[in-house]
Parts: structure tokens; C-alpha cells; sequence
């Protein structure tokens, strides 16, 4: 960890203070969501890496999304990540997210996450244990260092495909387009 | 009629006498202790239910379903049990439980709901209209309990070919990337 | 030396508000048996929190946060730390009123977000203001009432002289139920009752994000170094240690020595405040206004009672 070097902190502070604070959005849907308290409780602290959960999206700016995403959990997924203020990342965890999983047949569950939010990692198993969320989590600090994890910026560019692409899951959507500018009809 | 009910193995096959001469067109085995088997046609489900309750069995499990495509009918299967006498706990080794099977035609797949004998078993008549398309007459609310979404096929029959129902919908939605370079 | 103290003051507040927060999590993790966020956690947080970009309700929800941060800054200048103490005039009248703007501001910029959330958070807010604010007035009239001032300053000095307050045969009893009703303005359990994460998803900071959500957490730290502070400048002294102080009294280094002996009784009473947090369950609103209204105040009217007999 390098949250002790006073010059990186100096050169760009928010973007070395995003790594070491990340509170997670308490989204719990999914099987994955057994493995979260005990990352966050005492045996695997989650807390000194900065990592602690809150309430509300709108003080998040990590998005665990932890196993299989059924049609009806979407809508609220889509609706949580479009509350939080960017920057923000996005992490899936399991296999269904990345290619359906165990559900890839099923008639309830969609089968690749990507199409609808933008994801910056996944994280494989099923469920990944602690130490692996860990291993994620630093993973996802590199990306960061590099400018690798813009998942936001990549929602607000190609806004136009991710509604369609909902559109075309849903049919009618309830909420308005985020970005109206951006949508050319 | 609760005090007919003696403790031990000889209250089933009490039981089992009083049924067989009470109801005809009724086939009933007993494959363990405690547990009954009954199988019936569909007009004297509700009446047997009403029996049962009064002789005790008045705690309703469930209401599941079974598709026999190969036969063409639908197999409606309910489960009561009786664990508790007169504000005393039976032991366990006297709880005991009944299941009651039917089958109904799957063209015309409708039946009558048990509301009336036994409340709770509105949420799971609910779901078994929701996911084979059974319709139960009288019931108060058949919306929709789980899905999210109308399917032109009841998802749980067995005529419902998963993997093509994923490969056109879920399947044919593109990733961004081909839908920018389709763009283009 | 008067302008120096104006904006002395207010920074010394706020870093020791963001250093007991980042003790809290420490301590608490470690009572917890595990290892815990580094100290200078909260500034990581403050840091990311300018960084984001969040969305506003309107001018009233940015109006009624910087109410509730000024309201905060104004008590601190009225506030002796150690011996500096910017504004004298009014004393400890003044402190009560205007330490009430703070959950007034919150008020008004959780009402501009109308998440039902907010309103229920807001409203057992005010309720716990109105639980402690009883036995607050009672303790506050024994003080001054024994001391014969209403100025912070004085009373200090006369502490300095004849010893503690807590010491003191008629002012123990306001001093207990002072340290009784201590949760309840700090905003830690067991009456952490408008801040529930897990109730009513963190009460008025619902809609807070971004450069909110800092300025709440800034303010929320200024208000507990409010509480503490003046638990310490009216029943253990102040800058006072028995009077060691008193041949280098006036001099630049009697100063610092004591703002540091006056900042390590705050970190002793919030320490002790921390161990009682860790241990208790979050109280009802309506626990809350039971226990409030019963011991402390029938302890603070005693107290009062025999102040007044005492002269």
C-alpha cells in the first residue's frame, strides 16, 4: 500500500484518497452477499483498507454487485448506480455476472452484466472468499493508479447504447434518460 | 372428533379404514410411519380436506404442482399435518402428516381455490398460477408474486425450452462495443 | 493576538474534532479485536468527499448546511480552549442559544430533500434535543448560580483557584448528571438515535453526497469538541492541573501547556465515552426521552436545590 508516500498524496490527492476510502453501497442481492459481513467483521477487517459499508447510494462510491442479477433486481441496480455522485467503480463478484454462471438458462436471470452498467472488474469464484474480495480490491487500486478504472466515464460517453440496450431488455423504463443531451433521437 | 385420535402407528390405519369407507374412487398407501398417501379424482379433493381438518390434520404445508406432459395433465399435490392437539404439542414422534394428490386436465388447466378451508394457501396458489398457468376459481388476487415480466409459455411447464427463450432475449441484446461499431 | 486568536481557535477545533474521529474508529476497532483504519482516516474520507461531484436539491438544502457549519464555528469562538478565548461577552447565555442552530440548519437542508428518511431522522433529532435540553438548563443554572457569573472565563479562573467543580461538595451532582446526559449531545449510543445507518438509512445525511456529505462530517466533529469542551471548562478546570501552572502563568509557554493539559482531559473523557459506546445498543426515541427526563433531571434539580440552599 503505498497510502504512507506524502509526494503521490501531494501530486493528486483525490485520486489517492478514492483508493483508501471506499464506501460500499450495503446493496445486498444475490448469493454473494454471505460472503460481505464476514469481510467487514473482525476475522477479515475490511476497515483498514478504508473500506466500510453506508446506506445510501448517494455516499458511495463503490458498487459490489455480488452473484446472479435476476430482471427484477436490474431495474433497482440501474436505479442505485445512477444515484451515486462520480466517481464511482463498479465490481462484480462471482461467475454470473460475467457469463450467466450456474443461471445460464434460466428465464429470470440475465447472463452478462456488462451490456447494462459498466463494470470495471469481476472478480471470479463462487462465491470468491474474502481473501480473493482483498486481492480485487488491490487490483482495483491499480487500475486506479493507472486511469484504467473510468467506468463512469464510459457510461456518461455511451450513454445512448446502455439505454438502448435497457430499452431493449425492458421495453418501456420507467425513469427518464440520465443524460438527455447526449441522447440524439 | 378430535378424541378419536389415538397415539401411535394405530391411528393411521384408523384413519385409513374411516377414509376408504367414507370416499369412493380413493387410493390410499401408508409408506412409513406417520405418513399417508392419498390419491384422488378432482371432485372430492375439497371434501377430504374438510375431513381431515376436522379430525385434526389442521396445519396446511403446502400446494405444489407436478406437469405429466406424457400423460397431459397436471398433478396437484397438498400437504397438511397435524402437530399440535388442543393447545398441547404432540412429540415427535406422533407428528405426522397427509398428502392428498389430484390430477386435472392440462388443456383446461383450472381448479378450485382451498381458501375457504385453509387461508394461507393464497401465496402458493398465487405462484402456481403465475408459473404453470393454472387458474384457481375464487381466488381473490392472481397477480403476479415473482416475475417481473408476461412469458407466452408459463416458465415451470415442461413444453418451455429454456435455452431458447435465453438465446432470444437475453442472447440477442448486443455488448456496447458492437453496438458502437455497428454505428459506425 | 485577537486576530491570531479568531482563526487559531476554530483550526485548533477542527483538527482535534477530526482527530477524535479518527480515534473513535480506531479504538472501537481495536475493542472489536481487529486491526482498524489508520488515525488520519476521516481526512482520507473528507479528501474524497470534496473529490465527487454531487448533486444539490436546491438553495435552501446548500443554505441550511453552511447555517449549521457557521452555527458551529460561532459557539467554538465562544468557547475557552485551554486560555484562548476569542469572544468573552455573554458567556455561557449565548452558548445555549446558538448551540441550537446547528441542528436547525440540518433541519432546514434535510427538509429541502424530501426523503421521508430525512424527516424522520430531523424529527427524533429534535426530540433528543429537547430530551437533554431539560436537565442541560438545570446544570447550567447550578453553575452559574454557585459561581455567582455567567462568563466561561471567570469560572475557569475561580476553578483555578479553589479547585474543580467535580471536587466541590454542591456541584457533584451536576456534574454526575452532566456526564449522564454526555451521549446524548455527542450523538453516540446508546443515543445515536438520529444518525442510525441501519433504521432510517442515516437519517438527515440521506441525500448528502459529495461536498455535503464533508461539510456534515466537519460539523459533526466540531459538535462533539462543543460538548466535551464545555464539560471540561465547567467541572475538571479547564487549562487548570492543580494549580502547576500558576508561575508561568502568563507567559507563551503557559499558554501552550495549557491548551495540551486542556486537550488531554478532552481525549480522557472521550475515550471513556467511547468505551460506553461500544458496549450499548441504540436506545428508541421514546427510551431515550424516558431515561433523559427521569435520573439526570431529577439529579441536576437536586443539584440546583442545593446550590440554592447552599448560599
Amino acid at each position: 500500500m503505498d497510502r504512507n508516500k506524502i509526494s503521490k498524496w501531494l501530486k493528486n490527492p483525490g485520486k489517492m484518497a478514492h483508493k483508501y476510502s471506499f464506501h460500499v453501497v450495503y446493496f445486498c442481492t444475490g448469493c454473494g452477499i454471505i460472503e460481505i459481513p464476514p469481510s467487514i467483521t473482525a476475522r477479515w477487517d475490511a476497515e483498514r483498507f478504508g473500506i466500510i459499508p453506508v446506506a445510501t447510494p448517494r455516499q458511495a462510491n463503490l458498487f459490489l454487485i455480488t452473484g446472479y442479477v435476476s430482471t427484477k433486481t436490474l431495474k433497482a441496480i440501474i436505479r442505485t448506480y445512477e444515484q451515486m455522485p462520480d466517481p464511482k467503480y463498479t465490481v462484480a463478484l462471482g461467475s454470473c455476472p460475467i457469463n450467466g454462471g450456474m443461471y445460464y438458462d434460466s428465464y429470470n436471470t440475465i447472463t452478462s452484466l456488462d451490456k447494462y452498467i459498466p463494470v470495471d472488474g469481476y472478480i471470479a469464484g463462487c462465491m470468491p472468499r474474502p481473501e480473493a474480495i482483498f486481492i480485487g480490491v488491490t487490483h482495483l487500486w491499480k487500475l486506479i493508479d493507472m486511469d484504467k478504472a473510468d467506468g463512469y466515464k464510459r457510461y456518461r460517453e455511451d450513454y445512448v447504447h446502455y439505454r438502448a440496450n435497457q430499452e431493449q431488455l425492458f421495453g418501456e423504463l420507467e425513469w427518464p434518460p440520465l443524460f438527455i443531451k447526449e441522447i440524439v433521437k | 372428533m378430535a378424541s378419536i385420535i389415538h397415539k401411535g402407528n394405530s391411528k393411521m390405519t384408523d384413519l385409513k379404514q374411516m377414509l376408504l369407507s367414507g370416499f369412493d374412487d380413493i387410493n390410499i398407501n401408508i409408506p412409513e410411519d406417520n405418513r399417508m398417501v392419498v390419491s384422488t379424482k378432482k371432485e372430492s379433493v375439497l371434501s377430504i380436506l374438510i375431513y381431515l381438518k376436522k379430525f385434526g390434520y389442521n396445519h396446511f404445508a403446502l400446494v405444489s404442482c407436478n406437469d405429466w406432459i406424457d400423460d397431459n395433465e397436471f398433478e396437484l399435490i397438498y400437504i397438511v399435518s397435524a402437530y399440535q392437539k388442543n393447545d398441547e404439542q404432540y412429540q415427535d414422534i406422533e407428528k405426522s402428516s397427509i398428502i392428498v394428490k389430484t390430477r386435472i386436465s392440462r388443456e383446461k388447466a383450472k381448479f378450485i381455490t382451498i381458501i375457504d378451508i385453509f387461508e394461507n394457501a393464497e401465496p402458493y396458489e398465487r405462484e402456481i398460477h403465475e408459473m404453470f398457468g393454472i387458474n384457481f376459481e375464487g381466488h381473490p388476487r392472481l397477480t403476479p408474486l415473482m416475475l417481473e415480466r408476461n412469458y407466452k409459455i408459463p416458465p415451470f411447464r415442461k413444453d418451455f425450452d429454456t435455452n431458447k427463450y435465453v438465446e432470444n432475449t437475453f442472447g440477442k441484446i448486443p455488448s456496447i462495443k458492437e453496438r458502437k461499431e455497428g454505428n459506425k | 493576538m485577537q486576530i491570531s486568536e479568531f482563526i487559531l481557535s476554530p483550526l485548533l477545533a477542527l483538527i482535534i474534532g477530526i482527530f477524535f474521529l479518527g480515534l473513535a474508529r480506531k479504538i472501537m476497532a481495536r475493542i472489536h479485536w481487529r486491526y482498524g483504519p489508520p488515525i488520519t482516516q476521516p481526512v482520507i474520507d473528507i479528501i474524497r468527499m470534496f473529490s465527487q461531484k454531487a448533486i444539490s436539491h436546491g438553495s435552501i438544502f446548500n443554505f441550511g448546511l453552511i447555517f449549521s457549519l457557521t452555527g458551529s464555528i460561532v459557539v467554538i469562538l465562544f468557547l475557552p480552549i485551554g486560555k484562548m478565548c476569542p469572544l468573552s461577552s455573554g458567556g455561557l447565555l449565548v452558548i445555549l442559544y446558538l448551540m441550537l442552530l446547528a441542528p436547525l440548519g440540518i433541519a432546514l437542508s434535510s427538509g429541502e430533500a424530501a426523503n421521508p428518511n430525512s424527516s424522520i431522522g430531523v424529527s427524533r433529532k429534535f426530540l433528543l434535543a429537547l430530551g437533554y435540553e431539560v436537565p442541560f438548563l438545570l446544570i447550567l443554572l447550578a453553575v452559574m448560580a454557585h459561581y455567582h457569573t455567567i462568563s466561561l472565563i471567570e469560572i475557569v479562573r475561580i476553578q483555578a483557584n479553589t479547585g474543580w467543580s467535580f471536587g466541590s461538595l454542591p456541584l457533584v451532582l451536576s456534574g454526575i448528571a452532566y456526564f449522564l446526559i454526555l451521549p446524548a449531545i455527542l450523538g453516540m449510543r446508546p443515543f445515536e438515535i438520529s444518525g442510525a445507518a441501519q433504521e432510517i438509512s442515516s437519517g438527515p445525511k440521506v441525500e448528502f453526497g459529495g461536498k455535503f456529505l464533508a461539510f456534515s462530517t466537519i460539523q459533526h466533529a466540531l459538535h462533539e469538541f462543543i460538548g466535551i469542551s464545555l464539560f471540561v471548562n465547567l467541572f475538571l478546570g479547564g487549562w487548570d492541573l492543580f494549580g502547576i501552572l500558576e508561575p508561568i502563568s502568563n507567559t507563551i509557554w503557559g499558554i501552550i501547556l495549557g491548551i495540551i493539559i486542556f486537550l488531554i482531559k478532552m481525549v480522557i473523557i472521550f475515550i471513556i465515552e467511547l468505551f460506553i459506546n461500544a458496549v450499548f445498543p441504540r436506545f428508541r426515541i421514546e427510551q431515550a426521552m424516558k431515561y433523559l427526563w427521569k435520573w439526570p433531571t431529577l439529579l441536576s434539580f437536586i443539584g440546583l436545590l442545593i446550590v440554592v440552599l447552599f448560599n
